[in-house]
């Protein structure tokens, strides 16, 4: 993981109601920081060395906690997250080649965000949606019974909307 | 005569559009008799978005793969007591055959009751098990409880297996005042979701389970630790755990016993090894999920060091029915060795998709044919995968397995949480171990060198073998390797992530053999391997293929046959895609 | 306290009741394997090298599963074994596991390419401090001889030394050789023998390979006989190589050293002559064949028999040794044969017998000689004359005796087996030279006398075996340019002689333990771009007497280094092998056992070195994330500044990064450094 010191100006003061409400109890650093991601959208560095300090660990510790988790992210993220299934079910119906083509379409790979910022792309495992299969949720919409070309439409959908509105 | 109507809203039915049917329907009951309601899932994921219209407490029309557009249809035949005009969307008899051929326990009230309702739990028994423990005349006292558990066989449900009552009484025996009773709901098994289905269809089964679970080995605080990825089931359980507070289920005195236990649920953050229960414990605390040496094990030393007890959300499901049926109506399920019923995630190339609950003791055939429908789209079974990454594929040959832990771990695959993943013959089994070990690869804590370099090394040779670079001698190498990582792996993660590869190769060598010796894939599955020709007969020469092929690699001139140049062909499939004559052949 | 029994790997043990199986035998005197173990920091469990197998849990079961020793309690009645087969391959793969995701250089390429092993960047160190006694120690646990070697030596080190990527590589050789001279000029170093075991070994041949066996077998308390045909002992050294290379009182001062171990050597003495070599075995619990290729081998070319055609080696002889009066060879032309360093050898001493032209006849051409290139710049200096692509094709006689040499004019082809481009004849085309004398140096070969019943390879050379050095007789073993793929250089004959010595050795020890090539680690591709920032400093120059000089007499070219070049010259060494070698656990363990990693190849984790704490370089690419160093900075430092980063294959051990604050907070207590088992981590005294 890179310094990440473009975004080393947050604003920390956010982030006292969770510290109190947390403090002295052992064992919260995982929501603690679940809940500052909640916050900024990503953990940025100066925030992960905040709650270090706050909480009485280590950055060592608070850093090394952060990356053993897939939830934590440490970039910020594209306005749409792309949570592509390859559980095994969508997996056997097919997920690579829809991977494949959401990859080559909006140049990115699990865990980057398109340049655009307007995608982020998760390959992530059960959605729980094993039917449905393939399955992509982007934001709160779940999407099923996929191909790679209904997957790019979806996307084409999201980037026309997105290029009209602006 | 007034209706109620229950749109099925797990998080399976809302991706279908369960959601929308539902906000479809609101307004077009809204001035009338008629009441709507949601209801978690009832396991047939492939007849989503589903609707159930019932007359007091009875079923009347079940109606299946409902769209918002039917919501006026559905709404008319309600006012107008014309349920018959929705035979069109009315469940097929072949298809609820798949419910009938179930024995429900732990999904007993799931897809009927209102999850969001602590009264409509209630109504259908919640509660009762943990008032007739804590009676103050007659209860139970902590012993008979284990006792009750011991005589109905129930055994962890999460995989292993292990006898719940033994986990029980060992943490009710380690010394101390502080225990910890704690619920695996990080359930992350790719292809297993009876966990999910279960908090967010019928919280207040896990919570009744739980509760009894902390009274019997005394502990005071139970805890749930529920994978981030599932937002709805969150959310419901913080409900019914608030629900059971109010009404004094959770908290001091637990009607107005010595008993009292508080709840509270850790979101877990996306690591699969917190499956194991050390790690379980070690992502609690707030650390790295890296699994503990056993012994000590969590009984003894777990939660802080303190003793604490760990069972999965369907494990802890079945307690409160045991409680109430009697140790013995259990155990008189099942097999000699495997007692109760056992709930499946049934997916794949199925017909009938969705979750299982069966006794123990049913064949595999039974589960895949019976109640699944066997394959879909007119094609072979291949081979059915038990266990996802610490599991294996058992093929054709051994469909008669009974589903015993015994029985399933004589084939080489095991039990596992229950997922059961259907596959056919256009399924390359070397392709879905790689799969596996993709998955245990990504998934290794790290910590110990079996595992962490172990399995990245498996995934590096499964790789090249279905890229077409395997070696004579992977097949052995990957041999030798699987029975080192089983060997000496810390956790069960480790310990169990060459099961996949390993039944593979048991089963499908000759698969093995085909991508390594002769560069081929005989289910036509691994890209790099397949090749392509054209049939001349079959050829009409409409240049689609060849204006379509990236790499110019299809000569031939309009009407007449083309040809593919294999030495250019870059095996992308294009042709194959957009031939309308079916001339372009994969082999 | 209470007391337990348990066997661990066959031995009684007995413990308090309550610790680790790995305690157990840890108080018992016997260590089971382990890496991420230290009783400092609370038990780990992650390397996996200490599993043990319990044939027998006190009450007649095995424990179906292996045990971590580290964790697993010590009970009454267990039978523990840690060599199991498959405890062996659960570690073998461990470590075979380990190895393929580990980068480093285990010892530098000098050492590595070095044909007997010698620990150049051990003793460069020395030399460059000043400590040349300390050096030659570290020489001699190798080679007995570096007075006469470094002089010699066509030093495959320098032909591997990394600095040739920053500018040249180091003059380790000569630098041998002064550290040498420094110590045999003043109270020099001698090895200790063991305690008399009363074993008997005869060596035939008192060359470097003989002298070398002897003297590594003496210090294992045998007592050791050298027979040599010779007046003198050196063999090839004192015979095959000119006094203005090595001078002769070098040789006799470093033999002089190995003889005062206590070794007997009779010269004189020629094997099917004055000895046979069943007396020998009789005699002898063990018989080393090291007898040399003493004869030059033919050219199969039209005129050989004539007078005036002879052998390299056989000209060389008694000049060399200087045993014999030089010819004089003013005014003759002389036609050297081949382009080797005994050709070299020929050619430079026919000069110095004062002949009028000497050729160098070679069919390829510079660039394809085998010879040292120094030596032949060092030879056109003193007059001769190469005739590059050319091959003899008739010797031409008058009168029964040679006068003229007619020459194949070659060209280069297509690269042969070798990798050197094949010459092949260019159609007709000739040339000849009037020539006195022809020697052919174009290699040597065994003169089999003597060798009765021991059996020989088509070559014609005794056949040995790689690993025991033992030939077809159970108690003779061969080594050296008699033996298989026949001559070549000195110091590989020494290289074998060292590793005999051991079989022999074990095998009077009562179980012959066969050689094993021990398993390093080694970096790929390294380039010139990791030492870029490097201060480049040139290679220092040997100063030599003036061609016009040195051309005409036997003393050595050489003048010699002085202190100062000298220190400064060894301190331009890279260090590229790793400085905790000697310490590593990880290398020791992976040499109990044989070990492939390379079938496990795969993606290796690449990290820079890098120095963000103060005092520590960390070499993550060493590391095996037994987390130690992590856990001994937490719980036993109290400062938790390292962590472990990520998950899975991918996951580091890494400091914070950014604060500078934290990172100060390390203070040099070595706690990590001391606790780390492998290289990764290196302690930099502060200046």
């Amino acid at each position: 993981m890179k310094c990440d010191c473009k975004h080393q100006n947050s604003d920390l003061s956010k982030l006292g109601p969770i510290l109190s409400a947390y403090a002295g109890i052992p064992g919260s650093l995982i929501t603690i920081l679940q809940q500052a991601q909640e916050i900024y959208g990503y953990l940025p560095m100066d925030v992960i060395y905040h709650i270090a300090e706050a909480t009485g660990n280590t950055p060592a510790k608070v850093l090394g906690v952060a990356t053993f988790y897939t939830q934590f992210r440490f970039q910020p993220m594209g306005k749409y997250l792309i949570m592509l299934c390859d559980g095994t079910a969508c997996h056997v119906n097919g997920s690579e080649k829809i991977a494949a083509a959401i990859s080559e379409y909006l140049g990115i790979g699990s865990g980057e965000t398109s340049e655009d910022g307007l995608f982020s792309l998760s390959i992530v495992a059960c959605l729980g949606c094993c039917s449905l299969s393939p399955v992509m949720m982007i934001n709160e919409d779940t999407y099923g019974s996929l191909t790679p070309e209904k997957a790019l439409e979806i996307l084409k959908e999201i980037k026309d909307k997105e290029e009209s509105d602006t | 005569m007034s209706y109620r109507i229950l749109v099925g809203e797990g998080s399976c039915g809302i991706a279908a559009g369960a959601a929308k049917v539902y906000d479809a329907l609101r307004p077009l009951l809204a001035d009338s008799s008629v009441t709507l309601g949601v209801t978690g899932c009832i396991g047939m994921c492939w007849l989503e978005p589903i609707v159930d219209i019932y007359e007091d407490d009875t079923l009347k029309k079940r109606l299946v793969r409902v769209s918002a557009d039917h919501a006026a249809q559905i709404a008319a035949a309600c006012r107008n007591n014309t349920l018959d005009a929705l035979s069109a969307l009315e469940i097929t008899e072949e298809d609820s055959a798949f419910l009938t051929r179930q024995t429900r326990i732990a999904l007993r009230n799931c897809g009927i009751i209102d999850p969001n309702s602590m009264e409509s739990a209630v109504k259908a028994g919640a509660y009762e098990a943990i008032g007739r423990i804590l009676r103050k005349d007659g209860g139970m006292r902590p012993e008979a409880v284990i006792d009750c558990i011991k005589t109905s066989g129930l055994a962890g449900r999460g995989g292993a297996g292990f006898p719940t009552w033994f986990k029980w009484n060992a943490a009710r025996q380690s010394a101390g005042e502080e225990k910890y009773l704690i619920c695996n709901a990080d359930e992350g098994d790719p292809g297993a979701f009876m966990d999910r289905a279960v908090i967010e269809s019928d919280p207040h089964t896990l919570i009744e389970g739980m509760l009894i679970g902390a009274y019997a080995i005394g502990a005071k605080e139970a805890i749930v630790y529920v994978r981030a990825e599932y937002p709805l089931a969150i959310k419901r359980l913080e409900a019914a755990i608030a629900q059971a507070e109010a009404a004094g289920y959770i908290g001091e005195h637990i009607l107005g016993s010595d008993f009292s236990c508080s709840f509270r649920i850790k979101a877990g953050a996306g690591a699969f090894v917190c499956g194991e229960e050390t790690a379980l414990i070690e992502s609690l605390e707030g650390q790295r999920g890296m699994p503990r040496l056993k012994p000590p094990f969590p009984a003894a030393a777990g939660y802080w060091r303190k003793p604490s007890n760990i069972n999965n959300v369907e494990t802890y499901a079945n307690v409160a029915w045991i409680i109430n049926n009697g140790g013995e109506a259990y155990a008189a399920l099942g097999t000699p060795d495997s007692k109760g019923t056992k709930v499946f995630a049934l997916t794949g190339k199925i017909r009938r998709g969705g979750l299982v609950e069966i006794p123990m003791g049913m064949t595999l055939r039974q589960v895949i044919f019976e109640i699944g429908g066997g394959i879909r789209d007119g094609k072979q079974f291949k081979a059915v995968q038990m266990g996802g990454p610490s599991g294996g594929c058992i093929p054709e040959s051994l469909l008669d397995t009974v589903i015993d832990y015994k029985k399933l771990g004589a084939t080489g695959a095991i039990m596992g949480s229950g997922g059961m993943v259907v596959m056919d013959e256009s399924t390359c089994m070397v392709s879905m171990a790689k799969f596996f070990l993709d998955f245990t690869a990504k998934e290794s804590c790290g910590k110990c060198v079996h595992c962490r370099i172990g399995t990245k090394r498996m995934q590096e040779i499964l790789g090249r073998i279905v890229e077409g670079n395997g070696k004579t001698g992977d097949i052995e190498l990957l041999e030798e390797l699987c029975a080192a990582i089983k060997d000496g792996a810390l956790c069960g993660l480790g310990q169990t992530a060459p099961n996949p590869v390993l039944t593979a190769i048991r089963y499908f060598r000759d698969e093995f053999e085909a991508h390594i010796e002769e560069k081929r894939c005989p289910s036509l599955a691994c890209g790099a391997l397949l090749r392509y020709r054209i049939h001349a007969d079959q050829c009409k020469g409409c240049t689609l293929c060849a204006k379509r092929c990236p790499v110019g690699a299809i000569t031939g001139t309009v009407k007449s046959a083309h040809c593919i140049d294999a030495e250019i062909c870059i095996r992308c499939g294009q042709c194959h895609t957009v031939c309308k004559f079916a001339a372009v052949e994969v082999y | 306290m209470n007391q337990i029994q348990l066997t661990i790997n066959g031995i009684p043990c007995r413990c308090e009741a309550g610790v680790s199986i790995l305690e157990a035998a840890r108080q018992n005197g016997i260590e089971i394997p382990n890496l991420c173990n230290d009783a400092s920091v609370r038990v780990y469990g992650a390397c996996g090298l200490c599993a043990v197998e319990v044939t027998d849990d006190g009450n007649g079961k095995p424990i179906p599963k292996l045990l971590r020793a580290c964790s697993a309690k010590a009970m009454d009645g267990y039978v523990v074994s840690f060599d199991t087969e498959r405890v062996n391959q659960s570690r073998k793969i461990a470590l075979e596991l380990l190895m393929s995701d580990h980068t480093g250089d285990c010892v530098g390429p000098c050492k590595l390419n070095c044909p007997a092993g010698t620990n150049c960047q051990g003793y460069l160190k020395k030399i460059a401090a000043g400590d040349y006694h300390g050096a030659v120690r570290i020489i001699k646990e190798k080679l007995p001889l570096p007075a006469a070697i470094g002089r010699v030596c066509p030093h495959p080190c320098e032909s591997n030394c990394r600095r040739a990527l920053v500018e040249q590589p180091l003059s380790i050789a000569y630098l041998k050789a002064f550290a040498a001279d420094k110590d045999l000029a003043d109270a020099p170093y001698r090895a200790e023998c063991k305690p008399d075991t009363g074993k008997r070994i005869a060596i035939v041949g008192g060359g470097p390979a003989g002298l070398t066996a002897g003297y590594f077998l003496r210090q294992k308390g045998h007592r050791v006989t050298i027979l040599d045909a010779a007046a003198k002992m050196g063999g090839m050294l004192r015979y095959g190589i000119p006094a203005y290379r090595l001078p002769k009182a070098v040789l006799d001062r470093e033999i002089e050293e190995i003889a005062a171990l206590g070794i007997e050597m009779k010269n004189g003495v020629r094997l099917g002559k004055d000895i046979t070599l069943s007396e020998l075995r009789r005699e002898y619990d063990a018989v080393i064949l090291a007898v040399g290729a003493w004869s030059s081998m033919g050219m199969r070319c039209k005129g050989e028999e004539l007078s005036g055609v002879i052998g390299g080696i056989g000209f060389l002889h008694d000049i060399s040794s200087g045993e014999g009066e030089a010819p004089d060879l003013r005014g003759k032309n002389i036609a050297v044969c081949g382009g080797g360093n005994t050709a070299m050898d020929a050619c430079r001493t026919a000069i110095r017998c004062g002949a009028e032209n000497v050729y160098v006849i070679y069919r390829r051409t510079r660039d394809e000689m085998p010879a040292d290139a120094l030596e032949i710049e060092e030879s056109i200096e003193e007059g001769v004359t190469y005739k590059f692509l050319t091959n003899p094709a008739e010797i031409i006689g008058e009168n029964g005796h040679v006068s003229k040499i007619r020459l194949q004019v070659m060209a280069l082809g297509e690269p042969d087996a070798s990798g050197r481009r094949a010459p092949v004849p260019v159609d007709g085309k000739f040339e000849e030279l009037d020539v006195d004398l022809v020697i052919m140096a174009i290699g040597q070969k065994l003169d089999a006398q003597g060798l009765d019943g021991v059996e020989l390879t088509a070559k014609g050379t005794i056949a040995a075996d790689t690993a025991t050095y033992l030939t077809n007789l159970p108690d003779v073993y061969a080594i050296g340019d008699a033996t298989n793929r026949g001559a070549d250089i000195a110091i590989a004959a020494i290289g074998e002689a060292n590793r005999c010595a051991e079989v022999v050795h074990s095998a009077l020890s009562g179980s012959l333990t066969p050689y094993r090539a021990p398993f390093v680690s080694k970096r790929e591709n390294v380039s010139a771009d990791e030492f870029k920032d490097r201060v480049k400093q040139a290679r220092c120059e040997m100063p030599t007497r003036a061609p016009e000089v040195r051309r005409h007499d036997f003393d050595e070219v050489n003048l010699g280094l002085t202190d100062e070049i000298a220190q400064k010259e060894a301190g331009r060494c890279l260090e590229c092998g790793c400085h905790d070698y000697e310490d590593c656990k990880l290398i020791r363990y992976a040499n109990r056992q044989e070990i492939h990693p390379e079938r496990l190849a795969g993606l290796k984790n690449s990290h820079p070195t890098e120095r963000k704490l103060v005092c520590i370089e960390r070499n993550n690419e060493k590391c095996i994330l037994c987390a130690l160093c992590v856990r001994v900075c937490e719980e036993q430092a109290k400062k938790g500044i390292l962590g472990l980063v990520g998950r899975g294959f991918p996951t580091a051990v890494r400091p914070e990064f950014r604060d500078p604050s934290v990172i100060a907070g390390c203070k040099d207590c070595r706690k990590c450094t001391d606790v780390c088992p492998t290289g990764a981590l290196k302690f930099i005294e502060q200046a």
